[in-house]
């Protein structure tokens, strides 16, 4: 039974006042999928009965097999709302129809990415907590991110039925549980304060902060239990949803209400006494099969089952008692709608965020009011593989104007400059589609404010772009996402078979477009390399790419590898010379490494090439203490012109110094992509030109006699410098009760982590552990973790830092050299590192 | 080992007397070089003898020039066409390793040099390699031990029959008459290499039933319906430029080499599998690159003139710029003269064009490569060519789905060549592209630098990028300036400087 049909939803596409394009986000496993499902339910697409056990959103098989969520699913929902519960909603609207655009994300670390590209096309966020488990890193990592794309959230609190069924806790217990809860979410709120956006913290009196229990199908927020006690109690709605939270208590004895526990036994919190309580009692009568009781409750709180569903006894009786009482759809539903902004609010403050183009142009003016006759401006976040293999839906969010099938549009990919013919192609939409889970709906155009996805255009979009019509070509893009994950994990695939190589490269080429994180490249060795945030995530995009981009070709996969990158210590301990090939030039020169600090600073791009000169040499000279003018003669950043290493030109008095800059920034870019130790990107290393010595001809310090030379100095200088490795380490989050502490520091210490955080969370018997550890030790570690812990304890894994190790790669034998041997001996170089003085020369 | 038979001194006279050649150049690569005079004197006598034992016969008879090149301007597998004509030479003598490239103009006599083989060790090697593959063997070799290979084939018999139990048959490649005659026609290059003599592998069906192969002056036959993927290849030689030619081609062959002068069998060529990996990655890094070197690395192997042509239309075609260079033996220092460049095609004979260019600023490539890398569409299968002729005569791939954008593995996504892109956009009106182009010119140039390779589309627009833009023209004080007399000396140290270096 579907209650609604592609038409029904288009029409309301139109009304920008009913739509809100939501995600759900949260941390791994605290049940978005299965709540998702409960809405999905309300809109009929699929039973109410099982709602909660199909997950609606989990397209994928292996979704399915393993019970978490891979890919961010979009389904747009049509919901009417009656005349009654939105008497008092003040916004704009049009009639009670609304359009739900909603994107179920995946919790687990290693797709973070989805959830970032969710993001983008979304206004507001349905943030989703386990009451027993709490705020946890992902959950604090997404909301994070959602603030920084200015998304509002609202909160739910779920997984309720554990309160009653599993810890049975008392009603003061639960309040400060979740109490504690929407703290902490609102500490992290707090912190990205936003003007435009205004106050983003939620409070469960104001009908922020919804209940829920996703498996069982319900949920309530305090205006459910407002209005229901409002009438009987005789006072205002918004006055009796205060007294439902915080310091607010209530003596059925005297029938008062008080700011303080008055100590009396039959005093009791607002919250407890009329709404926890209530709802235990439900949930006890049902499980107990006490329907002589049951019957006289429900016609109270005027809700009735069909007859056949009263023959339902325990769990599902309690189920569907509960579903039909508090329907977590209806409640969710009325939060999204009354504090979620419609497309047009949105859009208003967040066209800073999105735009890259000057704020008073007609395309910002578009975005800003969600203009349907504006210029077409429409964000690409992912592609979505089709049934037809090796196809792709574009998914994304129109932001001004129309899509619709057949027209001719402007692709502007991540890399297009305006006025440039770079990353640009025009090509028409074929066909323009709305996506409801599973099924897929054609529909002759999509107007602003809404997600669309697009047949047609996989051939020219990698993972992201913008779009806009084909003669608006001075449109700038919309901003390019940032990620908060980054791919560290490598390994290198081959083919079985040579003769499959067509099919890899086939098949790499279309991995690269299924995942906004993945990254398909080839080393200098010729291997091709699969990049991925972490060993789930590699072990999906092999999977893959394996059955469905090159259709079961087997493939043959390296462990995974790692890349390190390449230090200095110290200062040279002297300063370098190299003489060019004909000898009569010379360079001078001297490594140290980076202020602590300014390689992260040049990384975040506070810092870079492209900077005013005085506000950079402001910026170095106040907070790394770098000499005024030195900051001045910065020469430039590698690798790729803006990598975290840099030159810097202390010369004094040099004849045709300005000559030889390009050569020498030629031969840094160079030697900076691959470092004199492993051939591994340098990192945090400053250059310093001592002093140069140049033939009088022009002809004789050419870049041929200058590029090579400066290679050749820049290694010397780093090889003096006491070179040493950087390896990536992870910061690792891991929940777990306390007898599991036990395996979790053993296993920890076999890999080389180390714990730096160890918290009790309150009330609960969860250990919340935080560490840092090596990613090269980490493959194997959540597998070892869970064995160690029989299974209680489950790591999340993000990228944190680069960190030195200690031992000197220049001692034979020591640990950095051994890996840097491995590291020559992948890449097919000389097992033995060229020596000193191979770039060095004497006078 | 004898030095007359050696260096081949009767055959050579005796090729040099039937075709009465009176200018002869003796090319010689460096490490022969101290032989040079030595043969000379031989030859001369050698000669001298044949004249007088003729002269009965003619009566008269001019006194023939010997001339001695050394230190060739390109490979000195390549016979020297060029130095050969300074001297006016009507044949070439081309002494040590050869790469048995067609010439273009004049005949030249190979002189192989003979190096010592220890032939039963070998015979052992090879009989023992036999008896653990199931499949039929190919025996190769480099060219300074084909005096030997009679000898090897029949102890191997011999052994063979008192064993009896081999598995495998055991084939040799033969080697062609050491002598070859110029071709001026293109079109026919390739049936002519087919019997004269081998560059790369050719391969064609002939009336004999069957296909035969050329690879670096081998030849052999293989009957209807086999093909080099259904034998192991034996090589007998060094590690050589030859040998990786080799592995190139028949890299689908299981390949072992018995390395003559240590005496053992090599098995483990996992480094000779990486060059072709390797390869592969350059030919990724040359589909990026928008401005392409062609490095003429020979004037003397037949067909060049007609592949650099075809290799300027092919990058022209692929919407890239081709600049043409002519710098002999090329070396990073050359190179690098040219940063403006993001590969270099490296057009020369087979054995020399295999350049690993880990040391140069940018990759250097081979015109197959190149023909896989610029062409749409076309794909890397695992075969691999290394001779012209071969090149001319590849069938032209049809331009592959231009639809799509072309994916870069270097960078992880679509890219667009300039060319394409251009057609996809919708030419701007003109009375737009004035304001266009006056818009441009005010844009403010971010200054800092700009030597980012790959990002200009010619030689001018990098220039125009650089932070270096030459000296300044003097603005005021434009009257002539007297003459001055300029520096003299060595650039090592002028006469007018005083010796500090």
């Amino acid at each position: 039974m579907v209650k609604f049909t592609a038409d029904e939803l288009r029409r309301i596409m139109d009304y920008k006042h009913n739509i809100r394009n939501m995600s759900v986000i949260a941390h791994v496993d605290h049940g978005k999928s299965t709540l998702t499902d409960s809405l999905v339910a309300a809109a009929g697409i699929i039973a109410q009965e099982v709602a909660g056990d199909v997950r609606m959103t989990d397209t994928r098989a292996d979704e399915a097999e393993r019970g978490i969520t891979i890919k961010s699913t979009g389904i747009s929902l049509y919901y009417e709302m009656s005349d009654e519960s939105l008497k008092s909603y003040k916004g704009e609207r049009n009639g009670n129809e609304y359009l739900i655009n909603l994107i179920d994300s995946p919790g687990h670390v290693d797709f973070s990415s989805e959830v970032t590209a969710a993001l983008r096309i979304t206004d507001g966020a349905l943030v989703v907590v386990d009451c027993v488990e709490g705020v946890c890193v992902q959950t604090e990592t997404v909301l994070r991110q959602a603030l920084g794309e200015r998304i509002r959230p609202v909160l739910t609190v779920n997984k309720m039925d554990r309160c009653f069924l599993e810890l049975q806790v008392d009603g003061e217990e639960a309040y400060q549980t979740f109490q504690r809860v929407i703290e902490n979410a609102n500490v992290i709120m707090a912190t990205y304060e936003d003007p435009l956006l205004g106050d983003v913290q939620v409070y469960p009196e104001k009908g922020t902060v919804a209940f829920s229990a996703g498996l069982h199908g319900w949920a309530f927020t305090l205006t459910n239990f407002a209005k229901m006690y409002a009438s009987k109690f005789g006072v205002d709605e918004s006055k009796m949803m205060e007294r439902l939270w915080g310091e607010n208590f209530f003596d059925p004895a005297t029938k008062k209400w008080t700011t303080k526990n008055t100590g009396s036994a039959t005093c009791k919190r607002g919250f407890v006494q009329f709404c926890y309580e209530p709802i235990k009692q439900v949930i006890n009568t049902c499980m107990n099969d006490q329907k002589d009781k049951l019957w006289p409750m429900l016609t109270k709180l005027g809700c009735s089952l069909k007859s056949e569903e009263k023959d339902l006894m325990g769990k599902p009786l309690m189920k569907r008692v509960m579903q039909t009482w508090l329907p977590a759809s209806s409640a969710l539903l009325e939060m999204m709608i009354f504090h979620l902004p419609s497309p047009s609010t949105a859009q208003r403050y967040r066209v800073e965020n999105l735009y890259e183009g000057p704020l008073d142009d007609q395309y910002a003016n578009a975005i800003r009011n969600c203009d349907p006759e504006g210029p077409l401006m429409l964000y690409v976040s992912k592609m979505i593989p089709a049934n037809d293999k090796g196809r792709f839906f574009a998914f994304g969010r129109v932001f001004a104007g129309k899509v619709s099938t057949g027209l001719k549009v402007r692709i502007m990919g991540p890399n297009y400059v305006p006025g440039e013919k770079k990353d640009l192609y025009v090509k028409s939409v074929q066909r323009t589609v709305i996506w409801m889970g599973k099924r897929q709906e054609t529909v002759e155009d999509v107007p602003c404010g809404n997600t669309v996805a697009m047949v047609g255009l996989d051939q020219f979009i990698t993972k992201n772009a913008t779009l806009t019509n084909e003669k608006e070509v001075d449109a700038h893009p919309i901003r390019a996402m940032k990620f908060s994950v980054s791919p560290v994990v490598r390994v290198a695939v081959q083919c079985k078979v040579a003769s499959d190589l067509p099919k890899l490269v086939e098949g790499l080429k279309r991995l690269a477009k299924s995942d906004p994180m993945v990254v398909c490249t080839i080393e200098e060795s010729g291997e091709h390399i699969v990049a991925g945030a972490g060993e789930l995530h590699l072990e999906i995009c092999l999977k893959d790419l394996q059955d469905d981009f090159m259709g079961g070709a087997e493939i043959i996969k390296s462990d995974p590898v790692v890349s390190f990158r390449e230090t200095v210590l110290e200062r040279s301990c002297r300063t370098v010379m190299s003489k060019s090939p004909n000898k009569h030039n010379r360079l001078y020169m001297e490594a140290r490494p980076l202020e602590d600090g300014l390689a992260e600073a040049i990384d975040e791009g506070t810092i870079g090439p492209r900077d005013d000169p005085k506000n950079r040499s402001k910026i170095l000279s106040e907070q790394y203490g770098w000499d005024k003018d030195l900051a001045k003669k910065i020469w430039c950043f590698g690798p790729e012109t803006t990598g975290p290493n840099m030159v810097v030109d202390m010369c004094k008095g040099v004849q045709y110094l300005n000559e030889i800059k390009d050569s020498v920034v030629a031969g840094f870019q160079w030697a900076s992509k691959e470092g004199a130790l492993s051939e591994e990107n340098m990192r945090g290393i400053c250059f310093e030109v001592c002093d140069v010595v140049l033939h009088t001809d022009a002809i004789h310090r050419g870049g041929g006699q200058i590029i090579p030379t400066a290679r050749r100095v820049f290694y010397a200088s780093q090889l003096t410098a006491k070179p040493r490795l950087l390896e990536p380490v992870y910061m690792v989050e891991i929940q777990a009760p306390e007898q599991a502490l036990g395996g979790i520091y053993s296993v920890l210490n076999q890999k080389r982590g180390h714990v730096f955080e160890e918290l009790q969370r309150p009330g609960t018997p969860l250990y919340n552990i935080k560490a840092y550890l090596p990613v090269i030790e980490s493959f194997g570690f959540s597998s070892q973790l869970r064995a160690a812990t029989s299974g209680q304890a489950f790591p999340q894994c993000v990228f944190d830092h680069w960190d030195m190790m200690s031992s000197d790669p220049l001692e034979a034998g020591s640990q950095a050299a051994t890996l840097v041997t491995d590291i020559r001996k992948r890449k097919g170089l000389k097992e033995q590192m060229t020596p000193l003085s191979e770039f060095e020369d004497k006078l | 080992m004898d030095f007359e038979s050696n260096y081949d001194i009767a055959a050579t006279s005796d090729f040099i007397r039937t075709h009465n050649f009176t200018r002869v150049a003796l090319q010689f690569p460096d490490d022969l070089l101290k032989d040079s005079t030595r043969v000379v004197a031989v030859l001369r006598k050698r000669l001298q003898s044949l004249r007088e034992s003729d002269i009965t016969v003619s009566g008269e008879e001019t006194e023939i020039g010997l001339y001695v090149m050394a230190d060739t301007a390109y490979g000195s597998c390549c016979v020297d066409e060029v130095g050969a004509s300074h001297i006016n030479a009507d044949c070439v003598i081309h002494y040590g390793h050869t790469c048995f490239s067609p010439t273009t103009a004049l005949p030249a006599f190979f002189v192989f040099g003979k190096a010592s083989i220890g032939i039963a060790d070998c015979v052992e090697s090879m009989s023992q390699y036999a008896l653990t593959n199931s499949k039929p063997i190919m025996v190769l070799f480099g060219l300074e031990y084909a005096h030997s290979t009679q000898q090897i084939r029949k102890e191997l018999l011999e052994s063979s029959t008192c064993k009896s139990d081999l598995k495998s048959e055991v084939h040799f490649a033969d080697v062609p008459s050491p002598y070859m005659f110029p071709s001026k026609d293109m079109k026919k290059l390739s049936g002519i290499q087919e019997e004269a003599c081998g560059c790369g592998n050719n391969s064609s069906s002939d009336e004999a039933n069957g296909i035969i192969y050329n690879i670096g002056g081998l030849t052999w036959k293989l009957p209807e319906g086999q093909s080099m993927e259904d034998y192991s290849l034996f090589w007998i030689g060094q590690d050589n430029s030859a040998f990786a030619n080799v592995v190139l081609t028949f890299n689908a062959c299981e390949i072992v080499r018995y390395d003559a002068t240590k005496n053992q069998m090599v098995t483990d060529l996992s480094q000779q599998r990486r060059i072709l990996k390797r390869r592969y990655y350059l030919v990724e890094r040359a589909k990026d690159a928008n401005i392409v070197g062609i490095l003429v690395g020979t004037l003397g192997v037949a067909g060049y003139l007609h592949i650099i042509n075809q290799m300027m239309e092919l990058i022209t075609a692929a919407g890239k710029k081709a600049y043409t260079l002519v710098m002999g033996k090329p070396n990073p220092a050359k190179l690098a003269n040219f940063p403006e460049c993001d590969v270099f095609l490296y057009v020369s004979c087979a054995q020399t064009a295999l350049l690993d260019s880990k040391e140069y600023l940018a990759p250097v490539i081979t015109p197959f490569e190149a023909t896989i890398a610029f062409n749409r569409g076309s794909q890397w299968t695992g075969a691999y060519v290394m001779g012209f002729g071969d090149l001319i005569n590849l069938p032209q791939v049809q331009a592959g789905n231009q639809e799509e954008a072309r994916f870069s593995f270097i960078r992880g996504g679509y890219v667009e060549d300039f060319e394409n892109q251009a057609e996809n956009v919708e030419e701007e009106r003109e009375d737009l592209a004035l304001a266009n182009a006056t818009e441009k010119a005010l844009q403010l140039r971010d200054n800092c630098n700009t030597l980012i390779k790959g990002d200009a589309k010619s030689g001018a627009e990098f220039f125009a990028n650089r932070t270096y833009q030459g000296l300044n023209m003097p603005e005021e004080n434009t009257t002539p300036q007297p003459f001055v007399t300029g520096r003299k000396g060595r650039a090592a140290v002028y006469e007018d400087e005083n010796n500090k270096h």
